[in-house]
């Protein structure tokens, strides 16, 4: 097999005879041409890895035929050596800046041009070997950006259907992972005896690992409902789960709710997560101040063994509760200022009636305030309307 | 930016950190705590957080996983200096609880 496959154009039989000879007794397959215009004739039918060049030719001259190559995608990688006797005619530069890879001048020893094709073929076997490895790289890489796209759907799906309706409330979200997919959840369930049960979850770091453990929240959560109807168990039956089933450094931030409309009464544990504000109806027209509700407690996850507790506040009709996870209010302005719970809640202040807008103009104003940066970590917001 | 240093005093060892923990770095930082439980098994571990302006949730996972990594060697691990930024964060996930926290790097050191 030879060892790759050069083009030699000249006008001069006897050069084109020299270099033929050396390199096929140097095992390389050898096309010939008397110019340029022949050159790319030679190459319709067989491509070279390798040109070699005389600069005066007629009908198609060297620097003419290099720039043909060179501009055309499907020739422009064959390595071009344009020889040139250096009478002026054309510089060692001037050939390189035509798109030429190396120069040879005239008059030239065989053995010379024999060592340069040597080192022009191991940069040919190289860019190869890039080129092959690129392939394979862009399909791996277009294989995971489909799984991904596929799992952002997934993901996507296991979300609440908009505009959500269930006993007592109405509610809308909007959701922003920073990755395509992210570990934050959120769940609203009714539950059988006419009560609802909500949940936001934020599980630590990004990427399909977080999404896998969200997703792990989301059917812990579920199947606490169907054993209580008491958040405080729900974060005891999820701590254990989660303890049990995820590796050190894997937790979830929770804020768990269960709201019984005939009362009003809402009992809800904080897990580490921030608590949510809950904006009183006050008079028409003039919503009342937003406030946070209080509670803390451990994070989801780190240890089987912790205990939490509960917390009760009303949320009556005509109140608002704004549930969020920390990517919304851990962004910095351009200032270096941290908005933090402080600055969300003052955004809170004088939001619209409609909850879709309401939603809309917040996640806008924490984005101008972030800006010009887009979000770093995933961002879930979810306002929670009481109604009748 | 965040700077990590590692030290060792009598028994104890000592991590500073310094700067934003979040995400980005705790692969590093991880490396840093590791190879210091690993290389000097020590009796106390000391991280000092006088410096951190920020800290997320992984960060604190990392601190987490610090603890259960110290106490399966019968070690202990201290914090100190937490910035009031922190303290929150701490506070708000009931971590503060969870950790033995010291003001400064000598009385964590004394652990008292």
């Amino acid at each position: 097999m030879s060892k790759g496959v050069v083009l030699v154009v000249d006008d001069e039989p006897p050069i084109r005879d020299i270099l033929s000879f050396y390199l096929k007794r140097a095992d390389y397959q050898v096309l010939v041409a008397e110019n340029g215009l022949r050159g790319l004739e030679e190459m319709s039918k067989l491509q070279p890895d390798l040109i070699i060049s005389d600069l005066r030719m007629p009908e198609m001259a060297g620097d003419d035929f290099c720039r043909q190559v060179k501009s055309d995608a499907a020739t422009k990688d064959i390595y071009f050596m344009l020889v040139s006797a250096l009478d002026g005619s054309m510089s060692k530069i001037g050939g390189l800046n035509i798109g030429a890879d190396d120069m040879i001048s005239k008059p030239f020893h065989a053995q010379e041009v024999m060592a340069k094709v040597d080192s022009a073929f191991r940069i040919i076997a190289m860019q190869k070997e890039i080129k092959r490895q690129n392939v394979i790289l862009t399909e791996f890489q277009d294989r995971v950006n489909n799984e991904m796209e596929l799992a952002s759907r997934l993901q996507m799906g296991m979300l609440p259907v908009l505009p959500g309706v269930a006993p007592g409330i109405q509610y809308t979200h909007r959701y922003l992972p920073a990755e395509g997919i992210g570990g934050d959840i959120y769940a609203i369930t009714p539950l059988p005896d006419g009560s609802t049960a909500m949940m936001i979850a934020d599980v630590s770091g990004h990427g399909v690992t977080a999404a896998l453990i969200s997703s792990m929240v989301k059917t812990s959560f579920e199947s606490q409902l169907r054993l209580s109807l008491d958040p405080l168990a729900w974060a005891v039956g999820m701590n254990q789960d989660l303890s049990r089933n995820t590796l050190a450094e894997q937790f979830a931030t929770a804020f768990l709710a269960h709201l019984d409309p005939a009362t009003g009464e809402m009992a809800y544990v904080v897990a580490g997560h921030p608590a949510p504000f809950k904006i009183p109806s006050g008079n028409p027209g003039a919503p009342g101040k937003p406030e946070q509700l209080s509670g803390m407690g451990f994070m989801l996850g780190i240890d089987a063994e912790l205990s939490f507790t509960s917390q009760r506040t009303s949320f009556l009709v005509g109140d608002r509760l704004v549930l969020f996870t920390d990517g919304l209010e851990e962004v910095e302005r351009e200032d270096r200022t941290y908005l933090g719970e402080e600055g969300l809640m003052t955004f809170c202040s004088d939001l619209p009636a409609d909850a879709e807008q309401a939603t809309m103009q917040l996640v806008n104003q924490v984005q101008t305030y972030n800006g010009p940066a887009t979000f770093s970590d995933d961002v879930t917001l979810v306002v929670v309307d009481r109604v009748k | 930016m965040l700077n990590i240093q590692a030290r060792q005093e009598g028994n104890a060892a000592i991590v500073t950190i310094q700067g934003k923990v979040n995400f980005e770095v705790t692969a590093q930082l991880r490396d840093v705590i590791r190879d210091t439980v690993a290389q000097q098994q020590p009796k106390l571990l000391v991280i000092n957080l006088e410096g951190v302006s920020f800290i997320d949730s992984s960060g604190l996972g990392l601190l987490v996983a610090a603890r259960n990594s110290v106490d399966k060697s019968s070690g202990k691990l201290h914090l100190c200096g937490l910035p009031a930024q922190v303290k929150k964060t701490f506070d708000q996930t009931n971590l503060t609880n969870y950790f033995s926290i010291f003001t400064t790097e000598q009385d964590a050191l004394r652990g008292t």
